[in-house]
Formats: C-alpha cells, structure tokens, sequence
C-alpha cells in the first residue's frame, strides 16, 4: 500500500493506494499514529486508488477513527469503488464513518 | 477442475498465496464482483485458520481444497487447531458491536458467499459460490 500525505485548509489528507489488508495495514496505523500524536484533528482518508480491504483494514480505521474521536478529531472517507463501499455496508460500517463520494465534497465543512 | 494446496501458517505468505488461488479460479465463469467477494472470503478464513486455528505456528500447516463442479466452487479450508463454537458468534452490525476491532471475518465469508458451513468441529470452513454460464470477468 502507498500512502501520499497532503494538507489542505487545516486538513490532512491520505492518499491511499493499493490494498488495505492484514500485512498492509500497520503502516496506515503507524502513518495515523504519527499525525494523531503531532495532534492534527481533521483527517481524510482518499480511497479512490483502494482496490481491496479486509476486516484488518475496517479494524485499523476503527481504531484510528476511535483515537481521533477522544482527541476531539474527525475522520472522514470519500472516494471508495462500488467493491470496497459494499463491504462497509455489508458490515454496517457506514453508520459509524463519514463516507463522501468525492474528495472535494469531504473537505466541504470540515 | 480440482486442486489441493497447503500454507505454512505465516500471515506474510497470504498475499502469493491467495493470488496464485485466484489464478486457478480465473477460469472460470465468476464476475469480477464475486472474485473480489472470494478473495476477501478466502482471506478471511485463511487468516482465521492461521490466528485462531493454528495459533500462529509456522510449523503447522493450513489446506485449501478448491473444486468446481457443474454451477458451483467448492473450496475447504483446514487448520490443525481445536475448532471453535460457530454456532455462537455474535452479530458484528449490531449497533453496540460496531466499534468493535475484530469478530467480522466469519460474518463477511457469511454475507459474500452463496453458502458457508463449518465441519469437524470448526477446523474446516466449506465455502460455495454458485457459478453462472455467462459471467465473465
């Protein structure tokens, strides 16, 4: 997986890309890690290049939207393909992540 | 089409692994909406057959059984572990279990499957997709 790291407006924003799964998603939690200790609270995570996620990746996200919470962060999601979209409804997941069919959308209001 | 494999129990080998699973699938008639649902699938049990099955030991070994015959994939996954009670695993999309960090592998397989079935007390995951004439990838 490729993380690219950009900030726009007070908000940082992950690029990612490739497949977020069980060998993959340390990095995502270390790379969240980083910027929740430099304590930056307005996160969007871009998955308009995920091509696959795992019960792994929905846990590191859980946990990294957990730890922003506590720390009176945000954390959004835009940009997911029909695949990954319809693992976070199978798993209800929707109902706990702010989910944005475009970046620019995301980044409205944050 | 019929074919038997086994993996050390290392979560590094998975992604070959699973890949070179795919390959051998592939010809078969499966949308590419239903090979992303059976590679998330097979994953999840490999991963459950690995962590819980065989408690991370490398030494013990995970077998895949793949078999397509008439409209159907057939494929069984073992571990060397004490099996597990899968009549009782409690609903990860209910309201006050979404938080939760783990206990949605088996629920996925589950959902993204046509049919799934634990045997020999939980160490063998038997998982079906129906297969159609006409879907391609």
């Amino acid at each position: 997986m490729k993380i690219v790291q950009e900030k726009a407006n007070g908000v940082v924003i992950f690029i990612l890309e490739g497949e977020i799964n069980i060998n993959t998603s340390p990095e995502l939690r270390k790379a969240a890690d980083t910027l929740i200790k430099s304590n930056e609270k307005k996160v969007l995570m871009d998955f308009s290049a995920v091509t696959y996620i795992d019960s792994s990746g929905l846990a590191t996200l859980i946990e990294i939207l957990q730890r922003l919470k506590r720390n009176g962060g945000i954390l959004r999601l835009s940009n997911l393909s029909e695949k990954v979209k319809n693992v976070f409804e199978v798993t209800k997941l929707y109902k706990l992540f702010e989910i944005f069919e475009s970046k620019e959308e995301a980044l409205k209001n944050f | 089409m019929k074919f038997s494999t086994q993996i050390p129990s290392r979560l590094d080998l998975l992604p070959e692994f699973i890949s070179s699973l795919l390959e051998k699938v592939k010809v078969l008639p499966i949308k590419e909406e239903d090979l992303f649902n059976l590679k998330l699938s097979i994953e999840e049990a490999l991963i459950n057959a690995i962590k819980h099955g065989n408690k991370m030991d490398p030494h013990l070994m995970v077998e895949v059984n793949l078999e397509a015959k008439d409209d159907q994939l057939i494929i069984q996954i073992k571990d060397q572990g004490e099996g597990f009670d899968f009549k009782n695993l409690p609903d990860p999309t209910q309201n006050d279990r979404l938080e939760k960090t783990s206990g949605r592998g088996v629920f996925l397989m589950r959902h993204l499957m046509d049919e799934v079935e634990f045997l020999d007390c939980g160490r063998i995951v038997k998982m079906v997709k129906f297969l159609k004439k006409g879907d391609k990838q």
